[in-house]
């Protein structure tokens, strides 16, 4: 696979872009670029999706599929594995990177938290379009206490 | 044997990071004009060194030395000036100025997407790593030599 580099240079630079357009400094204009960079993720997930998973293909129930985001998506888009997935059984997962590479240059601590959700939307849309091509529909969300660790939150959705 | 202090210039002669450890004189003027005189320095001995050299250049500029500090210098070909006061004890440190560029400064700085190039360095994480880093090079000790 290609150098990890090229790819965090061109995120850096995708959040950058749509910030920079952005002339509304309010919650609204915030919340469109969130959503660009969620739906990006989303298509980029949705190609992953049917690339990725060759000698895995039983996916018995919804756990394995979670595992496989954590193991094989983490590892072929950030080289290491999810640090942990916890879960309530109930459709609801929480993957937890405690050194998420997208954050891990930024800061150690508290500097740069408000900064961090921008850095985390294209993931959240990554996740979630994954699980739409394994044909799981979810909402995903991520929350950062300090970085570089941050946990996603995976709801799956029942139709 | 010590480390006294450490610059960081970028191609045009802005300060990136500057600090220091054991440092018993000031130089009497404000940081500014601190910073300016110091690059202004490097920049005038660079162009010294490369034309009164007697043979061909290899490496240029490295280091001068007084009789009670050593400064050391490290520029990259993209311009970027790391120089280091030591107390005279200390041999070559190339090596360790080019860690410190490419294990934090490159790593720390320009990868990070919330810090402007060419602009002082705000990220605490690069402060941290570069003192946590020079406290534990061989010829840093905390009794200033």
């Amino acid at each position: 696979m290609a150098d990890p580099t090229l790819f965090e240079f061109l995120h850096t630079e995708m959040v950058a872009e749509l910030w920079a357009q952005d002339p509304d400094p309010g919650p609204g204009g915030q919340k469109t670029s969130l959503l660009v960079l969620e739906g990006m993720g989303f298509r980029v997930g949705q190609a992953l999706g049917e690339r990725l998973p060759r000698e895995t293909l039983a996916f018995r129930e919804e756990l394995d599929i979670l595992k496989f985001l954590c193991k094989d998506l983490w590892v072929a888009v950030f080289h290491k594995q999810m640090d942990s997935l916890r879960t309530n059984h109930q459709g609801t997962y929480v993957l937890q990177d405690n050194s998420f590479p997208l954050l891990v240059r930024m800061a150690s601590g508290l500097q740069y938290l408000e900064e961090a959700p921008k850095f985390l939307a294209f993931t959240c849309g990554l996740l979630r379009g994954t699980l739409s091509t394994l044909g799981v529909k979810s909402l995903v969300t991520a929350s950062v206490a300090a970085l570089p660790s941050c946990k996603f939150q995976v709801v799956i959705q029942k139709p | 044997m010590t480390v006294h202090n450490l610059y960081l210039f970028d191609r045009n002669g802005v300060c990136l990071h500057y600090s220091e450890w054991h440092r018993k004189k000031q130089a009497g003027i404000p940081k500014e004009e601190e910073y300016k005189l110091m690059y202004g320095m490097l920049f005038s001995i660079r162009s010294f060194v490369s034309k009164m050299s007697p043979l061909d250049m290899k490496d240029g500029f490295l280091a001068f030395q007084t009789s009670r500090y050593k400064l050391h210098y490290y520029e990259t070909p993209t311009g970027i000036k790391v120089v280091m006061n030591t107390d005279l004890g200390v041999g070559p440190i190339r090596d360790v100025l080019h860690h410190i560029y490419s294990a934090l400064y490159v790593e720390l700085v320009v990868k990070n997407p919330l810090c402007p190039l060419g602009q002082t360095v705000q990220s605490e994480l690069f402060r941290s790593r570069l003192d946590s880093y020079v406290r534990s090079l061989p010829f840093f000790s905390t009794r200033a030599g």
